[in-house]
């Protein structure tokens, strides 16, 4: 399959952190997870990509074009999403005109489509209801979805998602997955997420970051894979575990490398995620 | 049950105050803290701590290493701690809106502290400041007072000015951010009420009370009086200052979103601005008819003030935060009178303090000249160009008979009162530069004195300036003793005088400017 | 290129909207109020009182342009295709006849025998304010914030206070009317004004390469700090 985005060597600093340290990807249509602990680069990562910061080092395209150039970039852009992790908004715009307003510096210019185009995103965010209400006057999940209507706004090609489902409630959570998946569908989608369900339901590829550099390309299965055998249960706390803490049936679950002999269980996607992230000597939150 | 109740209640309930307080003080600590990181803040306390500095460490004049502390209190109010002022005045307001501007509102409102505390630690913010300003004050007077040279007193309520006046500014800074919730009203704001204070001293013709109002009251006066005397309402001012600040922080506490309104709150909003409008009503009385007439004696009768001293063969007379000073007037007295001849050279003088005293600080502070036989005005300044002015008095009484006589000469005998004044200085030539108003050594020119000036023609400015620069001083000095008799008499031509220096006569005649 | 073909009455509509009208209108309203202050006093109008009112006034406006290039919804709009550059202007440009209004007026109200010379006092009140835009788009430019017009107007208001304090005599740019160095001094605003406009164009186009050396420590995204 040809790569939506193909990047290679991608490195930038702030001040002594490397906050990417010669980063290669490529992305392929359908949603691809980013995981990572805070501090890994992700959000660095998903605005080198969404041409917020230029990288010191490293070149990137999207769809064929080379944002390192003015034209490019404004290519690149045109063909782009982006739902940033901490979206600011004008307080006295209702809904519809903040994503209105978006969809103008985008360069939709015809005025007839482009509010067709808007009530359409609107719609596709369920938020359709209430476009005339004001910023202000809406909940932090329906803020978050007006974002993604602004991301969505213009039909991008490739959507960049920083960490969309943060601080919302698993119903909204549930209601932000469907989109994201919906929105995936013929789309090149990087998501940025904490959560490791959202990787496991939603993508079909994911990437594991730590201290600016990938350790993890691959599928979820296969990040699963990395767990098997290495997940056992014991009813005392596994001195050779990795990771290990007492679950509601009162043995303990361990993660690891297990002795002899263990009961081994089934791994999960978080286990293989935290196995990825201690081989690469990242700090891992038990 | 109920009296396990009530025998537990009262403790808890302190508890939690003292738990309250303390959160409270820890939150002042921390935006203290994060007030010194905003730029302005920082640069305007480097500039303040750095300009008092280098004006200490390098006096400009030669008057600097003679301060009067009746002045020197004042002078530590105006200067970059206004600055300083301004900087918090804006940071306090952008702290005060943080939460707000970051939207993080809705979720700290529901906090353990309530909005009002966190007022109060703001507030309390700029306690630190106010206090660093207060050592910067303390710092500068105190080195001032420690000069060889300083005299007078100092008032502590003209002292409080400076670090109340920044304690008002960071909580006028709340004030407005919790009555105007924008981030752009506070510097707005401070234009405005800048240009309203100046509309109002112009528009009520800078009368007394409100020319107080505003919170640092300068004078625009080159006058020292004796610190009885200044007449300045420095104690209503600083209750005025301590009203407004708590008036400002009850009102910040009381006002805006999540404001407190109970009724503790609100006796003190009363309360303070009771205490602000007493001190602005004692500020604006004027002047009292006591100090009016002891303004009166200290200008028309001084003797009756002051004590005299006596150094050699002369008396002097100083009002009493002067008297240490009598010693340093008696030096200038013998340099002059050692190049005197004749009867001048034993003359007993008598030196005596002057003020004008009757006008206060803003008025005109010039003396008469005094037409007692032999008596010298010194006045309340000392250093720098003082020395040479008070030189030449000295000189033109030894002359002239008496100050007044002195300031009406026009002939030749302005050489030898200008060779007694600088000639035995330690570099004549600067001293004759400095006494002339318009520091040449040429052309015709008013020579300063503690009175009424002395004029020079060009022609003796040419004799003067060759004695003092071409002319040994030891024959100069013999030579003016031993003619001492024609070199004083009246009516003595100015060529007359050069031919007896050994200088080339003057090619004008004309020995009076204006005759 | 783009940049051009780009404005269309939408965006010019779009853009309106969000330029900050409540800070530019309580620095234009508080600016004139300063400089009408005099009109209720009956005496004889004061030339230098006049000057240095003009001189605060366009100090207010300044200090309300400041907040011109905020931004709330920076990290969003960030990567869309209409250039920054093209935005800013754009916000430019819309207050421009605000400004060229509010000045006529502010000279307006000072009494004509009080009033400075037009073209010398209007240089000064352009300087100022292309200072304080110029100080905003470095902001805009050096930092991630979406809103840096509070620090803006503090560093302008911080600076209008040090600098008539700080300026050697021979460099003085506040001299009154009658100042043998009131041409020199007014050669002086013209470059400060020249200074001002090469930063602003300097720090319109988003940067392509990075440089370092001007970037702050501290990783992007994390805006703020923690606090009440």
């Amino acid at each position: 399959m040809i790569p939506t985005v193909s990047a290679s060597g991608l490195s930038l600093r702030y001040g002594g952190t490397r906050a990417l340290d010669d980063v290669s990807l490529r992305l392929t249509p359908g949603v691809t997870g980013l995981l990572g602990p805070n501090g890994a680069g992700k959000t660095t990562l998903l605005r080198v990509l969404a041409t917020a910061v230029p990288a010191d080092r490293g070149a990137f395209t999207v769809l064929g074009h080379d944002p390192s150039t003015s034209r490019g970039r404004q290519e690149v852009r045109r063909a782009l999403g982006y739902l940033p992790q901490s979206p600011g908004f004008h307080p006295d715009f209702t809904a519809f005109e903040f994503v209105d307003y978006v969809a103008i510096l985008k360069e939709l210019t015809d005025r007839t489509a482009r509010h067709r185009e808007v009530r359409r995103v609107l719609e596709e965010v369920d938020l359709g209801d209430v476009r005339g209400r004001r910023i202000k006057k809406l909940s932090g999940g329906m803020r978050q979805r007006v974002a993604l209507a602004a991301a969505l706004v213009g039909d991008p090609g490739f959507l960049v998602l920083d960490e969309p489902t943060v601080g919302l409630d698993p119903e909204q959570r549930m209601r932000f997955r469907e989109l994201i998946a919906h929105a995936g569908e013929g789309r090149t989608v990087l998501l940025s997420t904490h959560q490791t369900e959202d990787v496991a339901m939603l993508c079909h590829r994911v990437l594991v970051m730590a201290a600016g550099t990938i350790r993890f390309d691959g599928t979820p299965a296969e990040l699963t894979e990395r767990a098997a055998g290495r997940v056992w249960s014991s009813t005392e706390r596994a001195p050779g575990a990795k990771a290990g803490w007492r679950t509601g049936t009162g043995t303990f679950r361990n993660v690891g490398d297990p002795p002899p002999g263990a009961d081994l269980l089934e791994p999960t996607l978080e286990d293989g995620y935290l196995l990825t992230l201690d081989g690469a000597g990242a700090e891992v939150a038990a | 049950m109920s009296a396990v109740m009530e025998a537990t209640a009262p403790p808890v309930a302190t508890d939690e105050k003292r738990r309250g307080r303390a959160a409270v003080l820890a939150l002042a600590r921390f935006e203290a803290r994060e007030l010194l990181l905003q730029i302005p803040v920082a640069l305007t306390l480097v500039f303040y701590v750095g300009y008092t500095l280098y004006g200490l460490l390098f006096p400009e004049d030669g008057m600097d290493a003679y301060p009067a502390l009746q002045d020197v209190d004042r002078a530590t109010q105006s200067g970059p701690s206004v600055l300083l002022g301004i900087a918090l005045l804006v940071c306090v307001n952008r702290a005060a809106l943080r939460s707000r501007r970051r939207g993080t509102d809705r979720h700290f409102d529901v906090l353990v502290m309530e909005p009002w505390r966190r007022t109060v630690a703001h507030a309390l913010s700029v306690v630190p400041y106010a206090v660093g300003t207060a050592l910067v004050v303390l710092g500068a007077f105190t080195w001032q007072a420690l000069r060889p040279g300083a005299v007078g007193h100092g008032s502590v309520a003209e002292l409080a000015v400076a670090p109340l006046f920044v304690l008002f500014c960071g909580v006028l800074g709340l004030l407005i951010a919790r009555l105007f919730p924008a981030v752009f009203a506070a510097p707005v704001l401070v234009i405005l009420l800048f240009a309203v204070s100046v509309f109002v001293s112009a528009s009520t013709g800078d009368a007394e009370w409100s020319r107080w109002l505003s919170p640092i009251v300068s004078e625009n006066s080159n006058e020292t009086l004796p610190s009885d005397l200044i007449g300045r309402p420095a104690a209503w001012h600083a209750l005025y200052l301590v009203g407004l600040v708590l008036l400002f922080v009850t009102g910040a506490v009381f006002a805006g979103h999540g404001g407190r309104r109970t009724w503790p709150v609100k006796a003190a909003l009363a309360g303070t601005l009771v205490l602000t409008l007493t001190g602005a009503v004692g500020q604006g009385q004027g002047v009292s008819p006591e100090l009016t007439a002891a303004r009166e004696k200290a200008s028309t009768h001084p003797e009756k003030d002051q004590t005299c001293v006596r150094h050699g063969r002369s008396e002097y007379c100083a009002f009493p935060e002067w008297t240490v000073r009598t010693g340093t007037w008696a030096g200038v007295v013998d340099r002059v009178q050692n190049l005197a001849g004749g009867s001048a050279a034993e003359q007993p003088l008598v030196v005596r303090q002057r003020v004008e005293a009757r006008y206060g600080l803003d008025g005109d502070g010039t003396i008469e000249s005094s037409t007692t036989p032999h008596q010298v005005t010194v006045g309340t300044r000392w250093g720098g160009n003082r020395i040479p002015e008070f030189a030449s008095a000295v000189a033109s009484a030894l002359v002239a008979g008496d100050e007044a006589k002195g300031g009406e000469l026009c002939d030749g005998r302005v050489v030898t009162v200008m060779w007694l004044a600088v000639g035995g200085a330690s570099d004549p030539l600067s001293d004759f530069r400095h006494v002339r108003l318009d520091d040449s050594t040429s052309g015709s020119a008013i020579v300063l004195s503690p009175t009424s000036p002395l004029s020079m023609s060009a022609g003796q400015t040419d004799v003067v300036r060759e004695v003092l620069s071409s002319r040994p001083r030891a024959e100069v000095t013999s030579a003016v003793k031993s003619h001492w008799d024609e070199l004083t008499a009246p009516g003595v031509k100015t060529a007359d005088v050069a031919r007896v220096l050994g200088v080339e006569a003057p090619k004008e005649a004309d020995d009076c400017v204006g005759e | 290129m783009g940049a051009v073909r780009g404005v269309s009455g939408a965006l010019v509509g779009a853009v309106a909207r969000t330029v900050p009208w409540r800070a530019v209108g309580a620095g234009a309203v508080v600016g004139l109020l300063v400089v009408g202050l005099p009109r209720m006093l009956s005496g004889e109008p004061d030339p230098w009182l006049a000057l240095n009112l003009l001189r605060g006034a366009a100090l207010v406006f300044a200090l309300g342009l400041a907040f011109l290039l905020d931004d709330p919804a920076r990290e969003l709009t960030t990567p869309v295709t209409t250039p920054r550059r093209l935005r800013t202007s754009l916000r430019v440009a819309l207050v421009a006849p605000v400004a060229a209004l509010w000045w006529t007026a502010a000279l307006a109200l000072v009494p004509e025998e009080a009033r400075p010379p037009l073209g010398a006092i209007t240089l000064e009140a352009a300087a100022t304010v292309t200072l304080a835009l110029a100080a905003a788009a470095l902001a805009v430019r050096l930092t991630d914030e979406p809103e840096p017009g509070p620090s803006v107007a503090a560093a302008v208001l911080t600076t209008a206070c040090l600098t008539p304090l700080l300026l050697p005599f021979h460099w003085d740019l506040f001299v009154p009317v009658d100042d043998p160095r009131w041409d020199a001094a007014h050669q002086r605003w013209a470059g400060v004004l020249a200074g001002a406009v090469l930063v602003w164009a300097a720090c319109g186009p988003e940067p392509l390469r990075r440089r370092r050396v001007l970037r702050r420590d501290r990783p992007a995204g994390a805006l703020g700090r923690p606090g009440a």
